[in-house]
């Protein structure tokens, strides 16, 4: 059972940080921005370049994420946002795009295989039951410690403030002498950074190759539309109720319900329920678990 | 080298259709379609199944296009509630549960392997082919021009315009969006059969999505809302896209730069385009429409 408990927040952390980053942009810069979980990928690669050129760990991934923060406002005040004038569908074309261009250099650059950051491999210890592993815990805490980090921010000081008021009502904000370019600015910095700090988590535990970000697109999707995008707290929600399914649809036997002594979902399948989660909750509830009333025509 | 000019025509061909088809919803009507590719798997795994049953190439073109017709339903039934964005998150995920049911329900697809050894409608006879594929691309040439020159074509573009505007002058949302869906489904349907008969093979690897972004970014770069620029993209694109290896080849490079090369072609492109020349190549021609 704790064993479960434990892959659920392990699984909801990979997610979540991706999601939240994704939901926040979007409050301020109304398109779902694909390349968000391209920073995901760009994010370890550079920490692992770093890291290669003999930079500490720690030190590698914070100028990662700062690099990849940086790169988030500069393609969004030279790309997304003029495209942003026709239309959000074509703002999301557009990122694409840009996606495909990262996974083009990476291709390139880093070339197609897997890599793994060069930590020693310790056995995995006996935590409340569950086995756990030194990185795992280090991911989970890391990715903890981000969500927490902007959770302050958003809610306990001046930009964060700033950041609610311009995204609940955009005209009124400026009315009252708000920054607006600025405080988008930031929360461009922000989701970027968090982005790349997903990905920096995701790639501790295992991987990293050019597949993560397109690996990552309808799972990140699926939370923060659960979420109800433009909500960022509501994506840690949905990315926990995204890892609950998939938790859930593979450890379950179902062959009780069809008189079968054993029969578990194909594990190919698993990755598949994130998507059917996403597509029924654009039909039932496509603004979200906890909007009610607003509807967008 | 003759042959393979004449393959490089016949897939550009049938590109065409596929551009044709989600310039109809993407141009004319505003449906920024994430999952174009699905509603060809679906012409081409309906040919796939039917051959598999014993049936022949005829009863395989029916079953594809009663599939992406049936596709296309659902497609419109989600857009009855959702805004573009997220409409297009929809079906870019209905298009990847379709690949993933494709890849892993063995018993019906062939799985991974997919369903090879179908016929080829005329012998492995290129030109046949060619001409084949031409006259379909003309034929759909000819018919959306005339949807979109009609009375149809006009409460098209309003929807995509003023919906609002369109909904209060009595115009069924809901029904021209289903009735695009459906329209636009018949040539990518045809393009599924023509190519699994073509390539005589039909199996998941045809279904990513990155192929449907390749059609978005002809449809971008021909032209949105006009059909001479959509067939114009589709031709550009694919002999580009075919003359990379030549160029990897001269230059000597691996073959992750060809990998790079494609999605820089389609990135690129479509960066380019949405940005300097969001008009493409052939602009549409507003007040075009008789009726």
């Amino acid at each position: 059972m704790s064993q479960l408990v434990f892959d659920l927040v392990l699984r909801t952390g990979d997610v979540a940080l991706v999601a939240v980053a994704l939901s926040a942009a979007y409050s301020l810069v109304r398109f779902p921005n694909i390349a968000t979980v391209y920073y995901a990928t760009i994010g370890p690669f550079l920490t692992y370049v770093l890291a290669r050129v003999g930079l500490a760990f720690w030190l590698a991934a914070a100028l990662a994420t700062v690099a990849v923060g940086v790169l988030a406002v500069v393609l969004n005040a030279t790309v997304f946002d003029r495209l942003l004038r026709s239309g959000s569908a074509i703002a999301m074309i557009g990122s694409l795009a840009v996606g495909m261009l990262v996974t083009a250099v990476l291709l390139v650059t880093a070339g197609p295989d897997s890599m793994r950051f060069a930590f020693a491999l310790s056995p995995p210890q006996d935590l409340l039951g569950a086995r756990v592993t030194a990185l795992q815990l280090w991911s989970m805490g890391l990715s903890s410690a981000a969500l927490l980090g902007f959770a302050l921010i958003l809610f306990f000081t001046d930009i964060g403030r700033c950041m609610r008021a311009t995204a609940a009502n955009a005209d009124l904000a400026r009315a009252t002498g708000i920054d607006a370019h600025g405080v988008i600015r930031v929360i461009t910095f922000a989701s970027g950074v968090l982005a790349a700090l997903g990905g920096i988590c995701l790639s501790l535990k295992g991987e990293l190759n050019i597949l993560m970000g397109p690996d990552l697109i309808l799972p990140v999707f699926a939370a923060a539309i659960l979420g109800g995008l433009g909500n960022p707290l509501g994506a840690i929600l949905g990315a926990a109720v995204i890892a609950l399914t998939e938790v859930i649809a593979a450890s379950t036997n179902f062959g009780p319900l069809l008189g079968q002594a054993f029969l578990f979902l194909p594990v190919n399948y698993i990755g598949a329920t994130s998507f059917a989660i996403l597509v029924l909750a654009l039909l039932f509830r496509p603004y979200g678990l906890f909007v009610n009333e607003v509807r967008r025509v | 080298m003759f042959d393979f000019i004449l393959h490089v025509a016949i897939i550009a061909a049938l590109n065409g259709l596929l551009a044709l088809s989600l310039n109809l919803q993407l141009g004319y009507a505003g449906l920024a379609n994430f999952g174009q590719i699905a509603l060809f798997g679906a012409g081409a795994y309906g040919a796939a199944l039917a051959f598999s049953w014993g049936f022949g190439p005829f009863a395989g073109l029916l079953l594809g296009l009663a599939l992406v017709s049936l596709l296309a339903l659902v497609f419109a039934r989600l857009g009855r509630s959702l805004g573009a964005d997220y409409w297009g998150i929809a079906t870019l995920s209905i298009a990847e549960i379709l690949r993933t049911v494709a890849t892993n329900e063995t018993w019906l697809t062939g799985g991974a392997q997919g369903i090879g050894g179908l016929p080829q409608l005329f012998g492995f006879d290129l030109p046949g082919t060619l001409a084949l594929a031409a006259a379909a691309l003309l034929a759909t040439y000819l018919v959306l021009r005339g949807v979109t020159q009609s009375k149809f074509g006009l409460a098209v573009r309003l929807l995509r315009e003023e919906p609002q505007l369109a909904a209060s002058l009595g115009y069924d949302l809901a029904g021209l969006r289903r009735r695009v869906m459906l329209i636009s489904g018949v040539p990518a349907g045809l393009c599924g059969f023509l190519y699994a008969h073509y390539v005589t093979f039909v199996g998941p690897d045809q279904l990513f999505a990155s192929e449907t972004f390749f059609i978005w970014a002809m449809v971008v770069i021909g032209g949105l809302a006009n059909h001479s620029g959509a067939v114009l993209g589709a031709v550009a694109l694919q002999i580009l896209s075919a003359s990379i290896p030549f160029a990897k080849d001269a230059l000597g490079l691996t073959s992750e730069y060809v990998a790079a090369a494609r999605l820089t072609l389609t990135g690129g492109g479509l960066l380019l385009f949405l940005l300097l020349r969001p008009q493409g190549l052939l602009p549409e021609r507003i007040g075009s429409v008789r009726a």
